[in-house]
């Protein structure tokens, strides 16, 4: 098995591990993103018609789920992050399982208000 | 009743899985299920045990894909068909046996054995140490060197010269000691890029330590300490 298939294997690891993939993993598309992000903001040097194109494009129903899934992906690696932080500064990594769990519902909640905020700003409801 | 051991060999050329029944009583442990299958069905079936008593740390391997000690895991506890593969992030000799060489390099490498400076061998002095002192670093003597930290460290699977958690915890161990005064010669060693800053506290060598011993900790204390001792060097 190659190293990167050894990141979804989830057979005998614990919670962390999972953790520790997901974080990398989150890594990866928010530097992606990242990547587009400003290549689509640089589009506005070719005109205010280029840009608000663009934005028709991707501010619609049909790439809502990406932006959700986005949203997921950026809340879940600034929360773990902050919870890796907190136990490399030498603290609580006694409680390190509640602490993982507690950073899980915070991710789920914040995830959850802010999709439901997207689906009302892009549906119009 | 009959459990299923399927194992991962190695013949130096290459690795395939081999299937084995046996007879398995109440408390066995998977040693023991190694040791018959060596000894009634495959006598070249290769793997590493000593002590049959969970001190001397050489059984390691992975069973059902998280690294244990095969002396002290009753197969029963694990149910009645089992995976035993060598452990991962170590170079695979024979079948269940791992090239520990590296491993134990590094661990000779953060010099782990108290340092001080009034050693006098001619008159040797008793060093006398309270309780409290003694509870500071006495977990992390317990470490068997049996490598199952090691196999599971994402930090270790990428970079063949990161010292590892157990070598790390070694050096905490000692640093922690009251009666130690190397320190600083310990901190020079372990704080490099190599060391505690290669860390990603994926905490999985926390999970798995059949000891219980928690290296995880270690290395964050070791590194808080390196933060520390890094900033007050730029007002020296």
């Amino acid at each position: 098995m190659v190293m990167w298939q050894k990141w979804f294997s989830v057979k005998g690891k614990s919670l962390f591990s999972i953790a520790f993939s997901l974080h990398r993993l989150t890594g990866v598309v928010l530097t992606i993103y990242l990547c587009m992000h400003l290549a689509y903001l640089t589009s506005i040097r070719m005109g205010k018609e280029v840009f608000e194109s663009f934005i028709a494009t991707t501010v619609t129903p049909q790439f809502l789920i990406f932006d959700i899934l986005l949203v997921l992906a950026g809340i879940y690696h600034g929360v773990n992050g902050l919870r890796l932080i907190l136990h490399e500064f030498g603290l609580t990594y006694e409680s390190r399982k509640s602490i993982l769990y507690v950073s899980v519902a915070i991710v789920l909640i914040v995830w959850l208000i802010a999709s439901y905020r997207m689906y009302t700003f892009v549906m119009g409801v | 009743m009959d459990v299923e051991f399927r194992i991962r060999r190695f013949d130096g050329e290459k690795s395939y899985w081999q299937t084995f029944n046996i007879p398995v009583k109440r408390g066995m442990t998977v040693l023991e299920g190694l040791y018959y299958i060596k000894e009634n069905l495959d006598g070249s079936l290769t793997f590493r045990a000593s002590c049959r008593m969970a001190i001397c740390g050489s059984c390691a391997v992975k069973i059902n894909g998280k690294p244990r000690l095969a002396c002290e895991t009753q197969i029963l506890e694990i149910g009645n068909s089992l995976e035993v593969e060598p452990l991962d992030n170590f170079k695979v000799i024979k079948d269940l046996v791992t090239d520990f060489e590296g491993f134990f390099k590094k661990h000779e490498a953060v010099k782990p054995y108290l340092i001080r400076k009034d050693d006098n061998y001619e008159e040797p002095v008793e060093l006398i140490q309270s309780p409290k002192e003694l509870h500071a670093y006495y977990d992390f003597t317990l470490c068997v060197k049996c490598g199952a930290c090691y196999s599971v460290c994402p930090a270790a699977a990428t970079r063949d010269d990161y010292l590892g958690p157990a070598a790390i915890t070694a050096a905490y161990r000692f640093n922690a000691d009251s009666r130690d005064e190397g320190e600083k010669i310990r901190l020079a060693l372990v704080c490099g890029d190599n060391g505690v800053w290669r860390c990603h506290f994926a905490a999985e060598c926390s999970e798995v330590c059949p000891k219980q011993i928690d290296p995880a900790k270690a290395v964050q204390k070791i590194r808080f300490k390196s933060a520390i001792e890094t900033i007050k060097s730029i007002f020296r």
